[in-house]
């Protein structure tokens, strides 16, 4: 369901829009948030793929719920530009152009600003989000991260996604 | 049509009311701002109910104004919305009993006459009750077959005082846990009390047992076994029930209210008659429609002539703390005992309910230990900094959120002591913010008597003490003024003063002959224990005084 609706769903979110970078007071270009996100729930909590768990598509579902406030989705949208430009000050290459040590690098870069680690924070709420969510959400189909973590559900299992 | 009795909440304050009002074939109509959920409805979503707060209004759409004494003695404004900062609980048929842990403990022969017994506290307006602990046990008792709490008596130094042995429920299953708490207790010189719940440990009152489905406290019950308003009270009664409908002006004359004007999910306007009002709907949204339904007759709002409406608001004081219990210096077998989940950990310590400081006798409170909620993502979110502040990721982080949640668990504490009653914390309107509705919202002004903060912090350190003779590691603590709001009480204190008090020692308003608040708002002061089995058992104790007035009346309108 989530993979069908994403293009409808991804025209009106606020995910859609290109950001603009700026390299020193230039223009340096526009980037697409979702897939620089992507890619940083990846590089801070691979585990979750190994673990089949769809950490991406949950953060589209997420950010549509009116409980998610505009601040909030927009300091997710404003750490994509900052990332982007921390990762052109270091290396001169946008964040996904550049190599797995060099992102981690950027990473540890970022976290020693406050809106770094809260950035980082939000992601990896984000993801453990998805690692726990029931499996009526889609993201978590078949329990691994559940079993990983040796937790019992509680029961009665959501019959319906809320989100 | 007009009703023999209007409610205006349905939450452990007004349910009592409409079940005994309509069991005794009064046309009784209630009115619940929130939707109607039943045991069929509820799971346990941690992601809907707990992380998107589903059984809460969004703060975008209703909120409070939040007005912080700092040290200095300025107000900080806080605006809900702006800050995340709610004071709701439970917006649903039942109110948040439906989302309550149960934690059930009686208040104390004592906690109804803080003044004769403790005396004059600087700062703090303490009273004594118009009422006995005598007089409401018959009621308190009423509770524990009607709404059912199950437990076990034991002996100890402020058992109060009991006309039945036992509890009518046997004690929940418990956690292998208990035991190394009990031992503790048992060397320490501590007495274990196990925990009073208000949760069927057996099928009955047309309720199903507790299914220990591991996720209580925050969740609808799914098999009805929490005594929750709704499942206990209200689904077995023959009355009106009105949903989604917000109850914005109480309309009066000099001498009783007449009307209660409402809003439906449309934002239509509706009005309703009744002989007898009653508002229950939580102590700080009571105090807001008295204040919004001012009148000629009350120009500062209903019952409000004497400025008292609002005033001496209470939260529980006190705090939480916790430690937690590793592998590594446990056997196998208590190894498995730590991780077996479901099962309860009831356990409390009442021991310094009262205590001596140096010759002064000061009242304590109540001690309560629980496991760590089972909520998943709070879990994890705690393993994301490491020993030295720094935020975590990648595999380092995996590992950690792996080792933490299978190899060790954390048994936390609640401590519950008096939040003394001053000029300082208390309801208002803040005119200039308006709700979804268009209504004023609610000011709320905080304030922490100094008191408060040093009796938590006597009663945690005697907790700690438990955890560190157990053998847990990091151990912690945090005692506050922060006011928890789930436990919040008063505004429309009872007392024989008019001048001091806004209802009579029957909830009813002095100022009114048809208006009854039986929300926790007539708490003149907290005790220190949560409020909601005293909540339950005064709103019975009122219906009863209803009930004979109506009769009365019924009587002699038929001769």
């Amino acid at each position: 369901m989530i993979v069908q609706t994403r293009r409808e769903f991804l025209k009106h979110s606020f995910l859609g829009g290109a950001v603009l970078l700026f390299s020193g007071s230039q223009i340096y270009g526009a980037v697409e948030p979702l897939q620089t996100l992507r890619l940083v729930q990846k590089d801070l909590f691979p585990k979750a793929e190994e673990l089949g768990v769809d950490s991406a598509s949950y953060l589209l579902l997420v950010l549509d719920h009116s409980r998610i406030s505009s601040q909030d989705k927009e300091f997710l949208r404003n750490g994509v530009q900052w990332l982007h430009e921390e990762s052109l000050k270091l290396y001169k290459k946008l964040y996904y152009n550049l190599s797995t040590q060099q992102r981690q690098k950027v990473l540890h870069e970022i976290a020693k600003y406050r809106w770094g680690e809260f950035w980082i924070e939000d992601l990896l709420l984000y993801t453990m989000e998805a690692l726990c969510s029931d499996s009526v959400y889609g993201v978590n189909k078949t329990d691994a991260a559940y079993r990983w973590l040796g937790f019992r559900a509680g029961k009665p299992h959501p019959k319906r996604a809320y989100l | 049509m007009i009703y023999d009795i209007c409610i205006i909440g349905s939450g452990a304050g007004g349910a009592p009311v409409a079940y005994e009002l309509s069991r005794a074939g009064f046309r009784v109509l209630v009115l619940e701002k929130g939707k109607e959920y039943r045991e069929e409805d509820f799971n346990k979503d941690e992601l809907a109910v707990s992380r998107r707060e589903l059984f809460t209004p969004d703060l975008k759409e209703e909120q409070h104004v939040i007005y912080e004494l700092d040290a200095d003695k300025e107000r900080k404004r806080y605006l809900g919305s702006e800050y995340g900062w709610s004071f709701w609980n439970g917006s649903m048929v039942g109110g948040s009993s439906n989302l309550m842990s149960g934690y059930f403990h009686r208040m104390k022969p004592n906690d109804f006459k803080p003044l004769s017994r403790y005396g004059k506290i600087e700062g703090a307006n303490v009273v004594d009750w118009p009422l006995s602990y005598e007089e409401l046990e018959p009621y308190y008792e009423k509770v524990e077959h009607v709404v059912g709490v199950s437990g076990e008596v034991v002996q100890h130094s402020f058992l109060e005082p009991r006309k039945s042995a036992k509890f009518p429920y046997p004690k929940l299953a418990e956690s292998a846990v208990t035991k190394w708490f009990d031992r503790a207790c048992l060397s320490l010189g501590f007495e274990s009390i196990p925990t009073p719940r208000a949760i069927l440990s057996q099928a009955d009152l047309g309720r199903e047992s507790c299914s220990y489905s591991n996720f209580c406290g925050s969740y609808g019950c799914a098999t009805g076994a929490k005594g929750s308003a709704r499942a206990a009270l209200l689904q077995k009664c023959d009355l009106t029930l009105i949903t989604e409908a917000f109850v914005y002006k109480l309309e009066s004359d000099a001498t009783k209210v007449t009307k209660a004007h409402y809003y439906d999910a449309d934002f239509k306007s509706h009005e309703v008659s009744a002989k007898i009002f009653v508002l229950a709907a939580q102590a700080i949204e009571s105090s807001r429609l008295l204040l919004n339904s001012k009148n000629h007759f009350f120009p500062y709002g209903l019952a409000n002539n004497e400025d008292q409406v609002g005033k001496n608001l209470l939260f529980s004081a006190g705090g939480v703390g916790e430690g937690r219990f590793g592998f590594e210096r446990l056997s196998s077998k208590e190894q498995e005992e730590l991780m077996q989940v479901g099962l309860f950990f009831n356990r409390s310590l009442q021991q310094w309910y009262e205590y001596k400081d140096g010759q002064e006798q000061r009242k304590g409170g109540t001690i309560d230990f629980l496991f760590e909620h089972q909520n998943l993502v709070p879990r994890i979110q705690r393993t994301f900094y490491d020993e030295d502040g720094n935020i975590m990721w990648g595999d380092a982080l995996a590992q950690k959120i792996q080792k933490e949640l299978t190899s060790s668990r954390v048994l936390g504490f609640e401590v519950f002591n008096d939040w003394l009653p001053t000029d300082e914390c208390f309801v208002s309107i803040e005119e200039s913010v308006k709700d979804k509705y268009g209504v004023p919202v609610g000011a709320i002004y905080l304030y922490s008597h100094p008191d408060d903060l040093a009796v938590g912090e006597f009663l945690a350190q005697k907790a700690t003490q438990v955890l560190e003779k157990m053998g847990a590691s990091e151990i912690r603590y945090s005692i506050s003024s922060s006011p928890p709001p789930n436990l919040v009480a008063g505004g429309c204190r009872f007392g024989d003063d008019p001048k001091k008090s806004v209802l009579d020692k029957n909830c009813k308003a002095h100022a009114l002959e048809n208006l009854y608040v039986t929300d926790a708002s007539f708490m003149p002061t907290g005790g220190s224990v949560p409020y909601t089995w005293t909540i339950y058992a005064n709103a019975f104790r009122v219906a009863e005084m209803i009930r004979q007035k109506l009769e009365l009346e019924k009587s002699l309108f038929s001769s």
